[in-house]
């Protein structure tokens, strides 16, 4: 049972305090702040305690969204609300941060008491919320056409950032009402992040991938929608669906509102979407992938004569020519000792650095055509150079994203809306794949 | 959703304000302004005062002055408005009691009130408000709201009884309230019942024998009937009721089982984790054979590896659940090793939980690819990582026999890195590593040694130290290495000095010429230069040890450890299985018990896993039963933690205390230097008399663990034959009547009586001590000088109580026979000290040499025979026996029980002629032929012995055995 929800800024400021069963005061918002600030970087900060209270938090839009419970309440159940709780109030709210929850504070303060009643969580669907939520919401800033124009990081996280609100949720869903901005848009959006281990001979040791399709709905009143994937698609280790390329995924769970009925003759799912961003179908893949690795590495690492490390590392595309990886970042972690760097890079658009804190080579490539091939020479200066240090360079991780992309090769073949919607309903469909850890032993 | 539809209409256009500005700072007089805000005519005006206020209230402001003010706009049908001024009561009703009176009114006409949202509202804010006065007028309307027509208010009042239960319990019972609540299970709105069970299970919790959810099979099928229409946090709630019920059998347990697996699949962490909760409870009813325990098996796996694609947040806990459940059912993630291998961006909480489940689940089958992980890992940034993935393959080797070597070999390479923390996590578990494979990997310690100067960690050091110590015969200048850690003795942690101290001592008794000066060094500084107790302690311990007994010292120090276990870090099965049943809870993150977090009397009660059904294995934890070369039946024990191994290492050394050492402990005030020196000479053979003594003793080390472990359990039983030797068993050896050893006027009023005595194969020095002194007598102990036969106290004399003036205490001290060796004139003789806090006194006895006869004492005939041909004629002695009365029979009976066999018996001319055997405890046979004449008193008897001198104790013994 939750006892109290509050959100706190990082410095610690109080913006929401709902307290639900009278069982602790608001000095429990001081000793949680104090215990989240004091912990040191390897105590998992997930769950805490201080005298009696237990806290669990996420952090999401630089705020901590805490709950704290007496009880021996399920962690699983908290955080699940909890992140429910940052869905919402960037759906209700348009974006999520310090001022959108400052300006809506009554607006959240209403949420959370239809949400919560007395600790039991009542509901956190949007379809039943509606019905009681009385507060307008307050936009920090006009929605504006603009905001869409960055189509390649809309309504997927990057991976710099993961709390960075996407381009498609910076409007309020119900600011359409009464105000003639909104459009009667859906966008759908199928998202995979890939973690690949490469050995350093070249073969794949662990690959996985997670997907999920992503749906953002503006429409007001959308009864029911299609979504074909694929046909030839196939779920579990065993099962085979047509010839050749099959696409195929290991498991996958859909949204409660999900109808399958349709989906094992023809891969279509039925869903009636709600206003606002949810997570119509999750899936994932292990080991067997339907591609070849999007990068491969050739590294050749040797010391010279004096104290210096070269190391020389050639870099492929392997994706196909019409596609590109975009902000690539490779991390070379290189000796304890390196002192200095210099670098020969193939293109100036390249950035590379010894970074001095983690002492690691971080070399940057904005775009990366599929295909191509990129080499660079690295000179590092170790003082006491020895056999031993070359151990210490690798495993080499890599950031990216393949924008138009998906590993598993999982498409929508189309997106049906019925009743067909009167005027503008515009349908968005994106793709993106980004590297959730791709790591390269040398 | 019938009460939604309708209220649609409610919703009206906000203000187009920014409530930013209500979070502006507060000028003086800023509650004059508010107050006249509130009390404006204007409805947006009284609104936006009623923000500002609320604004406040969140910052920590005071502002339960206006609470009149704020009551007032309370009567308003502005929706918007009415759930400010609500969320406004519900903080500060409690710090105004009186005037949160006031509203009461309000509530009861808003319970009426047409719209539903509007009679929710009101039950759920009464509720809330958590005022004596207030409930009384709660009552009537809540109990209309628990019958109203709309089921948004008849969830909402669900929830209201248990906050009334928790204001008022007595209230809510009068009133029937429960009841009420418990026919809300059987709604037809699955939300009503979901609310209904939530507030029936905590308030279940509070009275734990009031069987309010009383759970039967037409309960059970309402609420899995209710589970798949309800939203996912009724799930919740449903299913965590669920695992509080016990099925009947294990078909009532499939069935349950087989409606709860689809759960599994939701998209809600929550739920499969409280699906998971019922199935593992539930699964252990299942007989193991049964297809479907398998079929459950497999569909467990793919949601715990799904919760691992979670968010960091969620990771972390799902691995300490899945901690749990990796340790009660291995199988169901053994396949599965791959998604616990850590991603370079996993934050390290993370990572150091999945480290630990790779090693839980590492078996000879997937070992090879988890050390090419761990080998990875070991090579990373982080240093607590980095050492983690160390240890984690000291772990591995211990843990597959088969990897070991390969183990040791990826630890090499990593010390060669002479990176610092890996080198001292590496030499860490290396010593583990010997510790589980004695004399397998020693020729790694030369590489070891090299690092001995980067070691700077005190546990690195205590390990290198044991290491040293533990293999000071291989290592040449092992007395240069300990001497090194010496210098700066004072400066080191206890363990370290703890392990120095017992590594010295060791390398001294492996190499006594040259490492005296050293063991006086460490002696000297551990008892006389160190405050820490334990350090102390353990330098008497030893230093008493070396000087008293030398022989003994090395059967302490250098005993044979007990191999260490190949699970460490295991919880404790009883604990493990109260977890089980509270998986995906905080109990299950902290790996405690609720009892130990959660206060009051929620969660207390202890829940158990139900018993396999219809079977008789019972609950016995049902797979600990580890994949690679368990023993199921013995559960492996537990190691508490790498962090107190070495703790428990250095207690082994001392480990037996009941050993055959003597306990007696000489008098302080003998000179240290004495003492040692006495100890020295034994063990350099530099006194003549010590050193076959000190052969003797080394040559039955091996034999001193069974012999002495044996004695205090026997001893036991003795006292029960003690008693009915009392009574005169017939059959029972003959002991000799106790006769006074040491006068009280010798020995400062301390009498001594005792005799000797063979019970169950164990020899007993049976003693009366008497205090004839005026004083109480405390602190006895007992030494036996060396002896012809060995024989020493296998335990110390155990006088239980003090001994108060004229108060007499019976005492059986067993004896052991592997004692330092001297023979004695006469040969039984036997010198004895006794101490107590008075004095130590001395005196000698003579024990019958009966008590040395063992009882495989019977040879086989042939070999009597051939014995009897073999011992040379000058080695018989010939005595008579006078006067005796018995016949053949019964003498051989009578001889029999003293453990003197008879072999064979021949009649020749009216004689008989009884040949027997005789087997003493040092292995010495004695061969007797015994002739009984018919109508004579008188016997003949023939001993025939490879040690004449013992014939003559034979021959008492014979005597004694048959005129008594």
């Amino acid at each position: 049972m939750i006892s109290q929800v509050f959100i706190l800024t990082s410095k610690g400021d109080h913006l929401i305090y709902k307290d639900f069963r009278g069982e602790a005061g608001v000095d429990a918002i001081s000793a949680f702040y104090e215990s989240v600030t004091a912990l040191s970087g390897d105590q998992p900060p997930v769950v805490m305690t201080h005298k009696g209270m237990h806290f669990i938090h996420v952090r999401q839009g630089g705020l901590y969204w805490v709950a704290s419970t007496k009880t021996n309440a399920s962690p699983f159940t908290i955080i699940e609300f909890l992140n429910r709780l940052t869905a919402l109030t960037k759906d209700y709210c348009g974006t999520l941060s310090e001022k959108s929850v400052r300006a809506n504070f009554a607006l959240i303060y209403e949420l959370l008491d239809e949400m919560v009643d007395y600790g039991y969580i009542q509901t956190t669907s949007t379809d039943i919320l509606k019905n009681f939520i009385q507060t307008e919401a307050e936009s920090s800033k006009p929605f504006s056409l603009f905001d869409l124009s960055n189509v390649g990081l809309f309504g997927a996280e990057t991976q710099q950032d993961k709390v960075a609100p996407s381009a498609a949720a910076s409007r309020p869903i119900m600011a359409n009402r009464g105000e003639q901005g909104g459009k009667n848009e859906i966008f759908v959006d199928v998202i995979e992040r890939l973690a690949m281990v490469i050995g350093s001979n070249g073969i794949i040791m662990k690959a996985d991938i997670e997907g999920e399709i992503r749906v953002k709905c503006y429409l007001p009143n959308c009864s029911e929608m299609r979504i074909g994937l694929n046909e030839e698609l196939s779920i579990g280790k065993s099962q085979l669906r047509g010839y050749g390329s099959a696409v195929r995924v290991d498991e996958c769970s859909f949204h409660q509102a999900v109808k399958l009925d349709e989906f094992d003759t023809y891969r279509i799912i039925k869903v009636c979407p709600s206003q606002g961003e949810q997570t119509v179908m999750q899936y994932q893949v292990c080991d067997d992938l339907p591609c070849a690795p999007p990068f491969r590495l050739f590294p050749s690492v040797e010391r010279d004569s004096g104290n210096r490390l070269l190391m020389y590392l050639k870099l492929r595309c392997d994706l196909p020519p019409k596609s590109a990886a975009i902000n690539v970042s490779i991390t070379v972690p290189v000796p304890k000792g390196s002192v200095s760097l210099s670098q020969e890079l193939s293109s100036p658009d390249q950035r590379a650095e010894l970074q001095p804190k983690s002492k690691a080579v971080l070399w940057e490539i904005p775009r990366f055509p599929g295909g191509s091939q990129l080499a660079a020479l690295f000179k590092l200066e170790v003082p006491g150079l020895s056999s031993a240090s070359l151990l210490e360079v690798g495993p080499v991780s890599m950031c990216f994203e393949l924008p138009k992309h998906t590993c598993t090769g999982l498409q929508i073949r189309f997106l049906r809306l019925t009743p067909t919607q009167p005027g503008l309903s515009q349908r968005w469909v994106r793709y993106v794949t980004h590297s959730d850890s791709y790591t390269i032993r040398v | 959703m019938e009460w939604a539809s309708q209220l649609c209409e409610n919703r009206h256009i906000g203000s187009k304000m920014t409530d930013s500005k209500y979070f502006t700072t507060t000028k003086k007089g800023e509650i004059f302004e508010l107050k006249a805000e509130l009390n404006s005519d204007k409805k947006e005006k009284k609104k936006e005062a009623v923000k500002k206020v609320i604004a406040s209230m969140t910052v920590g402001k005071d502002v339960s002055a206006l609470f009149p003010d704020v009551v007032n706009c309370m009567q308003t049908d502005n929706l918007e408005l009415k759930k400010l001024v609500y969320l406004y009561l519900m903080n500060y009703a409690k710090s105004q009691p009186d005037m949160a009176i006031m509203a009461v009114n309000t509530f009861v006409k808003d319970c009426e009130d047409p719209n539903p949202l509007i009679r929710a509202l009101a039950v759920r804010t009464m509720g809330c408000i958590r005022v004596d006065k207030i409930t009384e007028y709660l009552c009537e309307p809540l109990r209309k709201c628990l019958k109203d027509e709309d089921p948004y208010v008849r969830k909402t009042a669900a929830v209201c009884v248990a906050k009334l239960h928790d204001i008022n319990a007595q209230l809510v019972e009068d009133q029937g309230f429960l009841d009420t609540l418990k026919d809300l299970i059987s709604d037809s709105n699955p939300m009503v019942v979901a609310n209904a069970v939530a507030a029936l299970s905590e308030i279940a919790e509070s009275h734990p024998n009031s069987n309010l959810l009383d759970l039967n099979p037409q309960s059970i099928n309402k609420l899995l009937t209710a589970l798949n229409e309800c939203t996912e946090w009724g799930q919740i709630f449903i299913l965590d009721c669920l695992a509080n019920y016990t099925p009947r059998d294990d078909r009532e347990s499939q069935s349950i089982c087989e409606r709860v697996t689809p759960r599994l699949s939701h998209a809600n962490s929550a739920v499969v984790l409280s699906a998971v909760k019922v199935l593992m409870k539930f699964m252990e009813m299942l007989p193991k054979d049964l297809d479907y325990y398998g079929t459950l098996l497999k569909k467990l796996a793919p949601p715990l590896v799904t919760l691992l694609s979670a968010e960091p947040e969620l990771q972390y806990v799902a691995l300490r659940n899945i901690n749990l459940i990796v340790q009660k059912r291995p199988e169901i993630l053994k396949h599965e090793m791959k998604v616990f291998f850590v991603k370079y961006n996993d934050p390290i909480y993370v990572k150091l939980e999945k480290l630990d489940i790779m090693i839980r689940l590492a078996s000879q089958a997937n070992i090879a690819q988890v050390l090419a992980e761990l080998k990875e890992y070991a090579t990373e940034v982080d240093v607590d990582f980095v050492r983690k993935a160390v240890r984690a393959i000291g772990r591995c080797a211990i843990k597959v026999e088969q990897s070991a070597e390969r183990c040791v070999s990826t630890l090499l390479d990593l010390i060669q890195t002479k990176v610092n923390y890996v080198v001292q996590e590496a030499i860490v578990v290396i010593k583990d590593i010997f510790r589980k494979y004695p004399n397998k990997y020693e020729s790694v310690i030369a590489t070891l040694c090299e690092n001995l100067d980067s070691l700077d960690e005190p546990e690195a050091r205590a390990a290198m130290i044991w290491i040293v110590g533990e293999y000071a015969e291989r290592i040449d200048n092992a007395d240069e290495l300990l001497e090194s850690f010496l210098e700066g003795f004072h400066d080191e942690s206890t363990q370290v000095q703890l392990q120095l101290l017992t590594a010295i001592v060791k390398l001294f008794l492996k190499k006594p010429t040259e490492t005296q000066e050293l063991v006086q060094q460490v002696l000297s500084l551990a008892t006389q230069d160190s405050d820490n107790p334990d350090l102390r302690d353990r330098g008497y311990i030893y230093w008493r040890l070396l000087s008293t007994d030398p022989v003994a010292a090395k059967e302490v120090v250098l005993a044979e450890k007990p191999l260490i276990s190949e699970e460490t870090d295991l919880i404790e099965p009883t604990l493990l299985e109260e977890l089980i049943c509270h998986i995906g809870t905080l109990a299950s993150v902290y790996h405690k018990p609720p009892s130990a977090f959660v206060e009051g009397s929620r969660g207390v009660q202890h829940r158990r896993l139900p018993a396999r059904a219809g079977s008789g294995e019972s609950s016995e934890s049902p797979d600990v039963g580890q994949p690679v070369g368990a023993v199921p039946d013995t559960p492996p024990a537990v190691i508490p933690s790498q962090g107190d191994l070495l703790g428990d290492l250095l207690n082994l050394d001392l480990a037996p205390p009941t050993s055959s050492a003597p306990t007696v402990t000489p008098s302080m005030q003998m000179g240290a230097m004495d003492l040692l020196g006495g100890g020295l000479d034994s063990l350099l053979g530099g006194d003549i008399a010590g050193s076959p003594a000190m052969g003797a003793g080394l040559a039955s080390a091996p034999v001193v663990m069974p012999a002495s472990l044996g004695a205090p359990v026997s001893s036991g039983l003795d006292d029960l034959f003690d008693l009915g030797g009392g009574v005169g068993m017939p059959t029972g050896a003959f002991v000799v009547p106790k006769t006074i050893w040491l006068p009280a006027m010798k020995a400062k009023g301390l009498e001594i009586s005792g005799t000797f005595a063979r019970r169950a194969g164990v020899i007993q020095m049976e003693l009366s001590l008497t205090n004839k002194a005026m004083s109480v007598m405390t602190d006895f102990a007992i030494q036996f000088n060396r002896n012809s036969f060995g024989l020493a106290p296998a335990g110390p004399l155990q006088v239980l109580t003090p001994l108060s003036p004229n108060q007499t205490t019976e005492i059986s001290l067993p004896l052991s026979n592997v004692g330092p060796v001297m023979k004695m004139e006469p040969l039984n003789n036997l010198q004895v000290a006794v101490k107590n806090n008075i004095d130590v006194f001395y005196f000698s006895c003579q024990y019958p040499i009966s008590i040395l006869f063992v009882e495989e004492g019977k040879m086989e005939r042939q070999v009597f025979l051939a014995t009897w041909k073999d011992i040379p004629n000058d080695n018989e002695t010939q005595y008579q026996i006078k006067d005796c009365h018995l016949n053949s029979d019964a003498a051989t009976t009578r001889l029999q029980s003293s453990n003197i066999f008879t072999i064979a018996k021949r009649t020749v001319e009216g004689q008989d002629m009884l040949y027997q055997s005789i087997k003493l405890t040092n292995g010495i046979w004695v061969l007797v032929e015994l002739r009984v004449q018919t109508g004579s008193p008188n016997y003949m008897l023939s001993v025939k012995c490879r040690a004449p001198e013992v014939a003559q104790l034979v021959y008492q013994c014979y005597e004694m055995v048959l005129k008594n």
